[in-house]
């Protein structure tokens, strides 16, 4: 696929940077809206960080923002190199932590939107969309720019 | 004038739903009910998770938070496991006569032992006087007592999924927790929940 060409992927890669984003903003917006320690206590579920130092407390309060960022980043197509990358290394980051989570057998929260959502097949199929999404953005624009490239140099 | 007398007899007929739908079910209340948040925890006599929460969770709460009129804590004794039904009885019954800490601290203490033998009389009675071993035995048969239990473990399960569930309710907000989070950081969000 010619994908800095293409009209159908330009459109489509329009439709996944506003959804994803969407989506990034919405779920930083459930966890910003109420207390970072409420995101906490889902991250320290996990048992991945220790709970007492200082590493949950930063990751609780700047994850979100990033999210924010990151939402807003692919909406308005800034830098879609570097935050689809980002995007997708994130989802594939959540991902692997639900992954691990149901084979140590965790019940817990997935921290996803707030608190109170399960790890479940659904959340990691829904996550899982998500990646994908991330992925293909990311490959677009790296085989865009890097078409890009090589028509400026034999120009 | 019929209209206005059938609105009222609609309202009269509504108003016990409004009542019940406003405060938690039942339940074991500790604290002062006027206190700012409620705290309803679901919990079962013979569930693992849950016996953590009573020694280890709870009583930090209780010293921290309900004693001193911030939190008022409910809790409800479901009964999902093979002896449970049994326990929760006895605890139910033991209420009735002020010794439902006792039973339920013994319960809970001894949770390994009477599960895997089904003896959880021996557990109950241990802590009790012979006079309110008699009044406990019999209560438990009361179809009073028994229909608290069943109503307890059915209203249960159209609320939650696991035990232990922490239910906090401040205002118009509910959040909930499954399992027991970490006391420090819940703690830390309690505090910040009251200033709000």
């Amino acid at each position: 696929m010619n994908f800095s060409q293409s009209k159908t992927w330009r459109w489509l890669a329009l439709a996944l940077r506003i959804v994803l984003g969407a989506i990034f903003i919405y779920a930083a917006y459930l966890k910003l809206h109420e207390s970072w320690r409420l995101f906490a206590m889902d991250i320290d579920a996990y048992g991945v960080l220790p709970s007492n130092g200082i590493w949950l407390e930063l990751v609780a309060r700047t994850l979100p923002w990033l999210e924010a960022a990151l939402g807003v980043w692919l909406i308005a197509g800034f830098w879609l190199r570097g935050s689809a990358t980002l995007a997708a290394a994130m989802m594939l980051g959540f991902i692997g932590l639900m992954t691990w989570a149901r084979l140590k057998g965790l019940n817990i929260n997935c921290g996803c939107f707030g608190t109170g959502e399960k790890i479940s097949w659904i959340t990691m199929l829904r996550d899982g969309s998500l990646l994908a999404a991330a992925l293909l953005l990311a490959v677009g624009s790296h085989c865009g720019r890097r078409r890009a490239r090589i028509e400026e140099e034999t120009a | 004038m019929v209209s206005m007398k059938l609105c009222a007899l609609v309202l009269a007929a509504l108003l016990p739903g409004f009542a019940a739908s406003t405060g938690p079910a039942k339940g074991q209340g500790f604290g002062s009910p006027n206190a700012p948040i409620l705290i309803e925890v679901f919990s079962d006599f013979e569930c693992p998770g849950c016996k953590l929460f009573h020694t280890q969770f709870r009583p930090l709460l209780v010293r921290d938070y309900v004693t001193v009129g911030k939190v008022y804590l409910v809790a409800h004794d479901l009964s999902f496991h093979a002896h449970s039904n049994e326990a929760t009885a006895y605890a139910l019954a033991a209420a009735r006569i002020g010794k439902y800490d006792e039973v339920a601290d013994a319960l809970y203490e001894h949770q390994t032992e009477w599960s895997a033998s089904g003896k959880v009389w021996d557990t109950v009675a241990a802590v009790l006087s012979p006079a309110e071993q008699k009044k406990v035995s019999a209560l438990a048969k009361d179809p009073g007592v028994l229909a608290e239990v069943k109503s307890e473990t059915d209203d249960g399960k159209t609320k939650i999924q696991r035990t232990p569930t922490i239910l906090v309710i401040r205002g118009m907000k509910q959040y909930r927790f499954e399992g027991s989070p970490k006391w420090e950081i819940f703690r830390d969000w309690l505090n910040e929940l009251l200033t709000k």
